[in-house]
C-alpha cells in the first residue's frame, strides 16, 4: 500500500505529522511507533537494516540524549535531573520517528517521483525555482555516493603513503581536504558537462502523479493518529485529574 | 552527406593554451571514424566542440548545417557524447532514470521515453536493470549504461571518448560489439582513443591529432603505417606485418 501511494501525500504526510509531533508525548509515540513499524514490515524494511543504517544518526541522537540530560546549576555544576531525562528520551523518539518517516519514504518512493512532488509543492512559493530546487535534490542523491567514494579513494591513497605517520591531526586533515575538494570540484563540472550534453534544460518531462482512493484512506489514518496527541495533551490530565485528585 | 563540419577550429583555454589550431575535417553520415592522438593532443576538446559544450575561440562547427555555436541545444539532439568516466555522466539515481534523463529533457511524452528506455537498455544488454543503483554497477555496465543515456535521445552521430579506457576484455568485447551494431544501423561514430588495437579494424577512417592539430588523415590502412612518428603504438597485426586485423574474431 505505501508504494501505491502518491510521493505527495507521503511527503504531505511526513511534514505534517513532523509538525504535529511537537505537541505528542508518550501516548501519541507509542501508537505513531506502533504505525511506523507495520509501515516497515509492509514496506519490507527490516528493522535490523534500518538500524544499521542510521547507526551514526543513533550516535547523535544520544548526543543529543546527554546534553539534554545533563544541566548546568547556578554554580556551574552539571547534574543529573530524571525529570530532564524524560523530556530528553521524548525529543529524541520524536526525532527518531520523523527519521523513520524520512527513510521510509526514500524506500518506497522514485526519487524522480520525490523531485515530481517536490516541484508541485514549491510551485505556488514565490522567489522559490522550485524546478532548479528539485534538481538540485536528485544530484544530491546522486553525487553523494561518488563524494563518499572520492573519500575512500583518497583516504586509501593516503594512507598508502604512510600519512599515519604524520601525528598532526590538523596536517591529515588539510591533505586529505584539499585532495577531495579538488576532486569533488572537477567531478561536479564534469557532471555538469555531462547534463548539458544531454540536454539539460528546467523543461522537462515529469512523472505523472494521482490522487487516488488509498491516499485518502492514508491521510484519514493519520489524522486519526493525530488524535491521540488530544489523549496525551487534554484527556490524560483531565482524566487524572478527575480519578486521582 | 556531411553531417558535421569544422572549419579552422581553434581553442584557447583560460590560462592561454592552444587547445586546438585551425581543425578543418568533415564528417559524412554513417561514417566510423577514428580519432587518435597521444594525450594532451586536442582529441577531448575537439569531440566536445561537435557537441557544443565548448565555444571556439576562432573557426565554426556546423551540425546538419546549422552553426553548433549558434544552437548547441540542436547539435546535442544529433550528437550524442559518451564521456571518458562513464561515473561522472550518470546522472540519475536508477538505471531507468538515467537512461530516462536525456528524453525528459527533450519534452518527450512519458509513453515515448519508456519505449525509448527500454530499446535503449536493450541495445546494450543492460534489461532487467531498470531499478538498480547506477553507484552499483561494473565498470563495463556503467559504460553501457553510459552509451544507453546517449541512444535514448536517438541521435545520428555517437561521439565516444576514450570508450575503453579501464574496461577489462569481455566489457571491452561488449562495447566494441556495440559500436559496430551502431554503426551497422546507420550511425556515425567518431570515437577517440590512443590505443588503436581494439577499435581500428572497424573504422573506415583514421584521424591522427598531435598538439592540437590534424597531422594525418585517411584510411586507416594508409594512416596507421606511419602512426609511430606521432607517439601512438601500431596495433600488434601491424608491427607483425599482417596488417590491419580485428582485435576481437
Amino acid at each position: 500500500m505505501i508504494h501505491r501511494l502518491d510521493p505527495r501525500t507521503k511527503q504531505a504526510i511526513l511534514m505534517g505529522i513532523s509538525v504535529v509531533s511537537v505537541w505528542g508525548q508518550t501516548a501519541f509515540l507509542a501508537s505513531f511507533s506502533i504505525m511506523m513499524i507495520l509501515c516497515f514490515r509492509s514496506a519490507g524494511i527490516r528493522i535490523s537494516d534500518f538500524v544499521r543504517e542510521i547507526r551514526y544518526f543513533l550516535l547523535f541522537l544520544l548526543f543529543i540524549y546527554g546534553l539534554r540530560t545533563i544541566t548546568i546549576d547556578s554554580n556551574w555544576i552539571p547534574f543529573f535531573s530524571l525529570e530532564s531525562a524524560g523530556d530528553a528520551m521524548v525529543v529524541c523518539w520524536r526525532l527518531l520517528l520523523i527519521v523513520m518517516m524520512g527513510v521510509l519514504l526514500v524506500a518506497t518512493t522514485r526519487t524522480a517521483h520525490i523531485r515530481a512532488a517536490m516541484i508541485w509543492y514549491l510551485g505556488p512559493v514565490p522567489v522559490v525555482n522550485e524546478k532548479m530546487a528539485a534538481t538540485m535534490v536528485g544530484m544530491i542523491v546522486r553525487f553523494l555516493p561518488l563524494i563518499l567514494f572520492r573519500g575512500g579513494e583518497i583516504s586509501d591513497a593516503l594512507r598508502a603513503r604512510c600519512i599515519e605517520q604524520r601525528k598532526n591531526p590538523v596536517v591529515r586533515t588539510v591533505k586529505f581536504t584539499i585532495v577531495l575538494f579538488r576532486r569533488i570540484f572537477l567531478d561536479a563540472d564534469e557532471f555538469a558537462l555531462a547534463m548539458q550534453a544531454r540536454c539539460y534544460n528546467e523543461q522537462r518531462t515529469l512523472p505523472k502523479l494521482t490522487f487516488t482512493r488509498i491516499d485518502v484512506i492514508a491521510v484519514a489514518m493519520v489524522f486519526l493518529l493525530s488524535f491521540s496527541i488530544l489523549f496525551d495533551t487534554c484527556v490524560s490530565p483531565i482524566f487524572l485529574l478527575f480519578h486521582f485528585g | 552527406m556531411t553531417i558535421i563540419e569544422t572549419l579552422n577550429l581553434c581553442h584557447e583555454f583560460a590560462d592561454g593554451t592552444q587547445g586546438l589550431k585551425g581543425v578543418s575535417l568533415s564528417f559524412k553520415e554513417g561514417e566510423f571514424t577514428v580519432i587518435a592522438g597521444a594525450n594532451g593532443s586536442g582529441k577531448t576538446t575537439f569531440l566536445r566542440h561537435l557537441n557544443g559544450l565548448l565555444s571556439p575561440s576562432s573557426g565554426s562547427v556546423t551540425v546538419c548545417g546549422k552553426s553548433v555555436d549558434k544552437d548547441p541545444m540542436a547539435a546535442r539532439q544529433q550528437v550524442g557524447m559518451v564521456f571518458q568516466d562513464a561515473d561522472s555522466q550518470i546522472v540519475g539515481e536508477t538505471v531507468y532514470d538515467d537512461a530516462a534523463f536525456g528524453p525528459e529533457n527533450l519534452r518527450l511524452a512519458q509513453d515515448e521515453i519508456d519505449d525509448r528506455v527500454e530499446w535503449a537498455l536493450a541495445a546494450v544488454d543492460l534489461t532487467g536493470y531498470e531499478n538498480k543503483r547506477p553507484h552499483y554497477l561494473s565498470g563495463g555496465e556503467k559504460r553501457r549504461l553510459a552509451i544507453a543515456g546517449v541512444l535514448a535521445m536517438k541521435p545520428r552521430v555517437l561521439l565516444m571518448d576514450e570508450p575503453f579506457s579501464n574496461l577489462d576484455y569481455p566489457a571491452t568485447r561488449l562495447v566494441i560489439d556495440q559500436i559496430v551494431a551502431l554503426n551497422n544501423n546507420r550511425h556515425t561514430i567518431i570515437v577517440t582513443t590512443h590505443d588503436l588495437e581494439k577499435v581500428i579494424a572497424h573504422a573506415k577512417r583514421l584521424v591522427v591529432m598531435e598538439k592540437g592539430r590534424v597531422v594525418d588523415d585517411g584510411k586507416p590502412d594508409d594512416v596507421v603505417k606511419g602512426i609511430q612518428r606521432f607517439s601512438i603504438r601500431p596495433p600488434c597485426s601491424v608491427q607483425l606485418g599482417k596488417g590491419i586485423l580485428p582485435w576481437v574474431s
